[in-house]
């Protein structure tokens, strides 16, 4: 699987949605991205990147793309 | 059902205390009928928010109102209801502390009680918010169990056991979000059993609540000055687990206690009654909060100027074992 | 029954249960007991005791009882020989009132005595327990039963009292009575001198309760009273006199808490006696 793949099924498996729902995807836009699913995404990331995603990187994480953005960092290193 | 793998415990961690106990009572909302949840307006504060949303009817939000809240789940209890109720450690044990006297000690009705941010879990708020004094008042009153669970593993497993217990209980959480994980997977918790969290016979570190990561930060310290720790993790201060420090006593050179909370009256204290009553004991370190109110500040500030760190931790061990 | 029929069986309940509050405290000698307010609620109690009450003797805790917090606790000894009225206990338990390892405590506890609710004593805590009790019974879907908070004018001093009233308006607790015993004094001396609370039937009306306010020595009204129900919690503000039916306790504060002479005692009875 490609870390684009991967990064995609941390969303469809922790919100229970579908690929064409990703693009544009912001926290709060919908029910499953509340702040309990929040936490959920970020741990199965964690897990699927073999990383610990800072605190401020946490709260930062606002969107699919800003997400990808923040993993792109030196930090987590993650090439999509 | 909960499941213990990896992913929830990381989860759980990154939600903190509050979200541990929100989860919680989702799982008890679809397994056990008898329970309901009061808060006294910190449904959010409380991690609720799924819970107001999948089950309203459940739920009873009396206002910022404690001492209601607590009477509100007597009379819950006693027609046949198990009640969480919520609200700050710090107003659990003193605002509605009659409440408590009454309904939970006195009757032994089976009212949950769930201290938020004891410790200095809301430090930015100041002492008004804070708890330090909320074990020593709980345990002086007949009949309470009192949990303090180490990490937001543990608080699951806490609230889920006290709900199948008809023992008036209070849990009081300590911890930041993104609280350090204790529990890497799944164990076996019950009520009045210590857990050993590792071995190792020169000094044992009884610790309770968020001081238990930090003392394993501090044995893995020690153990490069070549000095090795066994970490306890005492989850129960009432009905405390006499043998596991009897055996602490037997086994090591030095005990420690490590609390976030008063060094008056609380995991220390409890400790040392026990031991007193053998006459001869090894030596105790007390490692709590020495009797202040700390100004307001961040979580790990007021850790920092109240010396609960590993660091000063693995300071005060070596100079004690010295 | 007819009416006056029933009207006189509570009455003679009433004497009854105010002749056994004389003997009680007597019998303490010198401890002494809270004559004053248990007084004042004697034909309040009998009123629901004697008959009104919804209750099974044999099972005390028939989910369809009706549920009696007396959250001024220290009026127990006159809801026991109430509670002897409605077949609950035996009158031979009533000599062992405060006597060492008794059932029968100055404030009621919960200690094997069928038909007490909840241990009280300490004020202002009762209203709230009947809040969760209501909220419970609704949730079992008993639409008939009841619960009965007796307070003290004083006791509503308390602010949880006000929690407690405020929250039993938003839930709309139809179920939910209080009955509150306005006998004008508290320990320290007149309720409106110690901690004044007028407008006091105001307050109530302004917490979203329905208020009745009666004679609370008059049967008739006590009953009419009882038998209201509506969408909202109702308040009965029972005007009544502490220390009621004995000639130097009325309105006398030294008599909330007190012990009797033999003296005293001899002429309480002989005015109890004149008045059957």
């Amino acid at each position: 699987m490609t870390n684009l793949e991967k990064y995609n099924n941390a969303f469809i498996e922790t919100f229970e949605i579908t690929e064409d729902q990703l693009v544009g995807l912001k926290y709060q836009d919908i029910e499953a991205w509340d702040s309990v699913g929040h936490m959920g995404l970020v741990a199965a990331l964690e897990d699927t990147f073999d990383i610990m995603m800072d605190t401020d990187d946490i709260i930062d994480f606002s969107s699919y793309e800003k997400g990808k953005e923040i993993l792109s960092k030196e930090d987590y290193g993650v090439k999509f | 059902m909960i499941e213990y793998n990896k992913r929830n415990i990381r989860t759980w961690s990154l939600l903190g205390p509050s979200g541990a106990h929100g989860t919680a009572v989702m799982e008890l909302a679809e397994t056990n009928p008898d329970v309901l949840i009061l808060t006294a307006d910190l449904c959010f504060f409380s991690g609720l928010e799924r819970f107001k949303t999948a089950y309203p009817d459940k739920l009873y939000n009396v206002g910022i109102a404690e001492q209601n809240m607590i009477g509100v789940a007597a009379g819950l209890a006693k027609e046949g209801f198990i009640p969480f109720a919520n609200t700050y450690a710090s107003f659990c044990a003193s605002r509605c502390a009659d409440q408590v006297r009454v309904n939970m000690a006195y009757m032994g009705l089976p009212i949950k009680l769930i201290g938020l941010t004891a410790g200095y879990g809301a430090g930015v708020l100041g002492a008004t918010h804070v708890s330090i004094e909320d074990i020593s008042l709980m345990r002086a009153l007949p009949n309470i169990t009192v949990i303090s669970p180490a990490d937001c593993t543990e608080i699951i497993k806490a609230i889920l056991a006290a709900a199948e217990t008809s023992d008036p209980t209070y849990i009081r959480l300590t911890g930041p979000m993104n609280m350090p994980i204790v529990y890497k997977e799944d164990y076996n918790f019950a009520i009045g059993k210590a857990v050993t969290i590792q071995k190792g016979y020169d000094v044992a570190i009884i610790a309770t609540g968020s001081m238990v990561a930090q003392a394993q930060k501090a044995a893995k310290l020690l153990e490069a000055d070549g000095v090795k720790c066994s970490v306890i993790n005492m989850h129960t201060i009432k009905p405390i687990d006499s043998d596991a420090i009897l055996e602490a006593n037997e086994n090591h050179k030095l005990l420690v206690t490590a609390e976030e909370h008063n060094v008056i009256g609380g995991l220390y204290g409890a400790v040392a009654e026990v031991l007193c009553k053998e006459g001869v004991h090894k030596p105790v370190l007390s490692i709590g909060i020495n009797d202040f109110f700390a100004h307001a500040g961040s979580y790990s500030y007021q850790l920092d100027i109240s010396e609960l760190t590993a660091e000063s931790m693995k300071k005060k061990i070596l100079s004690a074992i010295n | 029954m007819t009416e006056i029929e029933l009207i006189t069986k509570y009455e003679d309940a009433a004497k009854r249960i105010r002749r056994h509050i004389i003997d009680m405290t007597y019998n303490t000698g010198k401890t002494g007991a809270h004559l004053g307010g248990s007084l004042s609620i004697v034909e309040l109690l009998a009123g629901l005791y004697a008959g009104e009450i919804r209750y099974h003797a044999d099972d005390p805790n028939w989910e369809g009882r009706d549920r009696v917090i007396l959250s001024k606790g220290h009026a127990a000894m006159a809801l026991y020989p109430a509670m002897v009225e409605a077949g609950i206990i035996n009158e031979a338990e009533l000599s062992t009132f405060k006597q060492d390892g008794s059932k029968l405590g100055g404030h009621p506890s919960l200690n094997g005595l069928p038909g007490i609710e909840f241990a009280s004593g300490s004020l202002g805590q009762g209203l709230s327990l009947g809040v969760g009790v209501c909220l419970a019974m609704k949730r079992k879907g008993n639409q008939d039963s009841r619960a009965f908070v007796f307070l003290g004018d004083g006791e509503c001093d308390e602010g949880s009292v006000w929690e407690a009233a405020a929250s039993a308006s938003h839930y709309g607790l139809s179920n939910l009575v209080v009955v509150v015993d306005m006998n004008g004094i508290q320990y320290d001396g007149y309720t409106t001198e110690v901690m004044d609370m007028a407008p006091f039937e105001k307050k109530w009306q302004d917490f979203g309760w329905n208020t009745i306010s009666i004679d609370g020595h008059n049967i008739e009204q006590i009953l009419e009273a009882f038998s209201q129900r509506g969408e909202k919690p109702i308040a009965i503000l029972a005007h009544t006199v502490k220390g009621k039916g004995v000639s130097f306790m009325e309105n006398n504060w030294r008599f909330h808490n007190a012990a009797l002479s033999k003296e005293q005692y001899e002429q309480a009875v002989g005015e109890l006696e004149a008045d059957k």
